[in-house]
């Protein structure tokens, strides 16, 4: 037990006045970690401040109507845990009930297809009793590592102590995992703003990921990226494409090569549910689609481009429909079961490696966190994130393994705390990091 | 040595480099078809028949095809891209600006874009929209090297020079200044043949070139006011005015070494740029000029440009647009005079 202090964090350099606005919690009340304290508006937003600890809400300090300024503690909150470590049982709830929940209805009306009746009807034969333990066990670790760095992130950059901006993917682990599973060493991806996990999946080091988000040299973009760009050419990885869709033509492009060189070597192309009303989209994948190129373009719908919903800014049901527009596969698939992921993965890499590419690989999931930043994500219904809070990719492997392959939960605890480990370790390198000076700020852009 | 059109240059130069080294290859609307027009301007006429594997026609897909031209130099091949007019580079500037330029940064220094990029610039009766002069866009951004070539030695040399950078470089040509003959031959052109050696060679990319040499006024142009420049340098020479002209032809970065030394002999500078005078290329080098040589000015810089105005159709019009000879030996005299230019 040990009071933690809460403080304002960096709300954005150019705000000059916070306003306390009103608080959520009561003193007594036991909060979660990143669960909302309080409400503070500034000149340019009205937002939610979330707990950087779990705990007794002790003190409010702060009054509503307050002006305050970052840095200034607000709160304290009787911490009940060690650090800001995530434990198991944060990320893998033993479910009794084996029944799946319902599927959630849009708000126009639309009733979206229940992910595993998709996997049915793709005929996506998982058996999970033809993997080997290592491997499953080794996907499981790599989810549960992109899920720990993630929230140990998004903490940090509550708190105010690492720059710039993060776009994180807690809920879609399985389609990285899956996905760059089926690659080997020499494929490449290319990624977006949101490739924190992809860059994890395709094997960039905890140690260079991390050490990037606070601008180092020895990040994987020798700070010169940020979180945007993570990548490391090394392992295979483009260094992430910002602008939505701008991947796309890339991905032909390298698939291009690899066909002119008469490479074996394939391109995984990630992107989300947004960047199919982009022309880059289009243009992209149509130049795929007549060369014949080895690349897969795998669409991660998360249903959400940034906060407009997808059945807004399409009429098709499925992204993979539109394969057929350009004359190329489609198939959907659900996207937080690893397994299935894995599978369509492997026949389309097959697939590119016989010279019968490209692919359009539809990956249904879903975003448990914001956008960006501080994003609550007011804009999801109630009852839709529940149903996919209840679809935990990690979770839903960690059953089948406790259930199936008889795994035993101490084994899952034991990786999650070695993944905790990892990132401490990583952690508390960070102050040894070297960070570029200023004659750096040219070089490396001519070769 | 042989007598060539900047076409037939630019044709020689895309068969050397790719007979040297099979990464290269070229890729673009048209460029590759049997019995087409090699490209809209004949520079890859037949080709297709010398490299069917390595001209690639493209859909009609500048952002997806420049896109592609990208990935692929990232993963070690040297293609050569291009637009069959420049105005059309717009539709691929997301590519252009926010990947090709920029990924070598991004990435900490650990890839290479060896990209050239191609793009046919100029006023020539087709109306707003296939007419503009694009350099100005692509000028400012870090991470490509601009040139433009107006004769076939230059054309020759710098797309080979291009080839072998390992950086993104965008070359602008002039419609008329191609010397395309036949069925694809422009009405207007401007003579840009020169003799050019039999054996191989590169020019440097970061170099601009004293075309006439003169003491009394730096008249700086490029592409088809670079030859509007000297024709107005032979009838400033009637008047007693030797001026001394410069291709400036690499315009991102300015070689302020060669433009240094011939404003040190003549303290005044007349910049002609072929595109609208707000905004433009000449901007940046009249600012450039002040801030480095004001000590041997004898005058602020003057530019001639066309018009603030999309370019129009009607010749009367394209005509006053367009800065000419006349308005080149105008300026020129009214600078050397004493006269302020006026804007």
């Amino acid at each position: 037990m040990k009071d933690v202090e809460i403080r304002i964090p960096d709300v954005g350099t150019t705000v000059d006045e916070i306003e306390v606005v009103r608080w959520l919690v009561e003193v007594g009340q036991h909060v979660e970690l990143g669960q909302p304290l309080l409400e503070v508006e500034t000149d340019k937003a009205m937002m939610e401040l979330e707990s950087i600890a779990a705990g007794t809400v002790k003190q409010l300090i702060a009054q509503p109507g307050q002006e305050v300024a970052t840095g200034d503690i607000i709160a304290i909150v009787e911490s009940n845990e060690d650090g800001a470590a995530v434990s198991v049982s944060s990320v893998v709830k033993t479910s009794e009930s084996t029944e799946t929940p319902s599927a959630p209805v849009f708000a126009s009306g639309n009733q979206f297809i229940q992910p595993q009746s998709i996997a049915e009807s793709s005929e996506i034969e998982v058996n999970i009793d033809s993997y080997d333990q290592g491997f499953l066990l080794s996907l499981y670790e790599r989810m549960a590592l992109i899920r720990t760095f993630e929230e140990r992130v998004k903490l940090l950059f509550l708190e105010g102590s690492m720059p710039g901006t993060i776009h994180q993917c807690q809920g879609q682990e399985a389609c990285a995992v899956g996905v760059c599973s089926a690659l080997r060493e020499d494929d490449y991806i290319t990624s977006t703003f949101r490739g924190h996990g992809h860059a994890l999946a395709k094997g960039v080091t905890v140690d260079s990921l991390l050490f990037e988000l606070y601008g180092a040299t020895t990040g994987c973009c020798r700070g010169k990226g940020g979180s945007m760009h993570v990548g490391d050419m090394s392992k295979g990885m483009v260094p992430g494409i910002a602008i939505v869709g701008g991947g796309v033509p890339l991905a032909a492009g390298m698939a291009l090569a690899f066909k002119m060189q008469k490479s074996p070597q394939v391109v995984a192309c990630f992107f989300g549910d947004g960047a199919v009303a982009e022309g880059a989209f289009h243009e992209g994948i149509n130049l795929a689609a007549i060369w014949d190129l080895p690349v897969i373009y795998v669409c991660e719908n998360n249903h959400y481009g940034a906060s407009t919903r997808v059945d807004k800014v399409m009429k098709n049901d499925r992204i993979s429909d539109r394969a057929a527009a350009y004359g190329l596969r489609g198939q959907t698939v659900d996207g937080n079961d690893v397994l299935a992921v894995y599978e369509i993965t492997r026949q389309a890499v097959n697939l590119c490696r016989n010279g019968e590419g490209p692919m359009l690989l539809e990956l249904v999931t879903y975003r448990r966190t914001g956008h960006s930043r501080r994003d609550a994500c007011h804009y999801q219904p109630k009852e839709e994130r529940e149903y996919w809070m209840n679809r935990d990719p990690i979770h839903l492997l960690g059953q089948r393994l406790v259930g199936q392959r008889g795994v035993a939960e101490e084994e899952l605890e034991k990786i999650q705390a070695q993944v905790n480990q990892q990132f401490d370790d990583a952690m508390a390198a960070v102050p040894d990091q070297p960070m570029p000076t200023v004659d750096e700020l040219t070089t490396d852009i001519f070769a | 040595m042989r007598h060539l059109s900047i076409a037939e240059s630019l044709r020689e130069a895309i068969v050397e480099e790719m007979q040297r080294d099979n990464r290269v290859f070229c890729i673009g609307e048209d460029i590759g078809i049997p019995g087409g027009w090699g490209g809209a301007f004949t520079v890859t006429l037949g080709l297709e028949e010398k490299f069917p594997d390595r001209m690639l026609n493209t859909p009609i897909a500048e952002l997806g095809f420049f896109g592609a031209a990208i990935g692929a130099a990232m993963m070690g091949m040297r293609p050569i891209a291009d637009v069959q007019y420049s105005d059309f580079l717009f539709l691929a500037m997301d590519q252009i600006v926010n990947n090709a330029a920029k990924m070598r940064y991004m990435a900490g220094g650990t890839i290479s874009v060896p990209l050239v990029m191609r793009a046919p610039v100029g006023a020539t009766g087709r109306g707003a929209q296939h007419a503009q002069n694009m350099e100005r866009y692509f000028t400012g951004v870090p991470g490509i090297k601009v040139v433009a070539v107006s004769n076939a030695y230059d054309a020759k040399g710098i797309l080979k020079a291009a080839v072998r950078d390992e950086n993104p470089v965008l070359i602008f040509e002039h419609k008329l200044l191609y010397g395309s003959k036949g069925a694809r031959a422009e009405s207007g052109t401007v003579d840009g043949s020169s003799e050019v050696p039999d054996e191989d060679f590169v020019l440097p990319l970061d170099r601009a070139v004293v075309r006439r040499e003169g003491d009394k006024v730096t008249i700086l142009g490029w592409l088809l006011m670079a030859h509007l420049a000297e024709q107005a340098a032979d009838q400033l020479a009637e008047q007693g005015i030797d001026a001394e002209v410069i291709d400036v032809r690499s315009l991102n970065p300015i070689d302020y070494d060669t433009l240094g030394e011939s404003i040190g002999k003549t303290g005044r500078v007349v910049i002609v740029e072929e595109g609208a005078k707000t905004g433009g290329v000449s901007a940046e080098i009249a600012a450039g000029i002040h801030e480095r040589f004001s000590d041997v000015l004898a005058a602020p810089v003057a530019r001639l440009a066309s018009a603030d105005s999309p370019v129009p159709f009607s010749p009367i019009l394209e005509n006053a647009y367009r800065p000419d000879v006349k308005r080149i030996v105008a300026t020129a005299q009214q600078l050397v005079a004493g006269d302020v230019v006026a804007s």
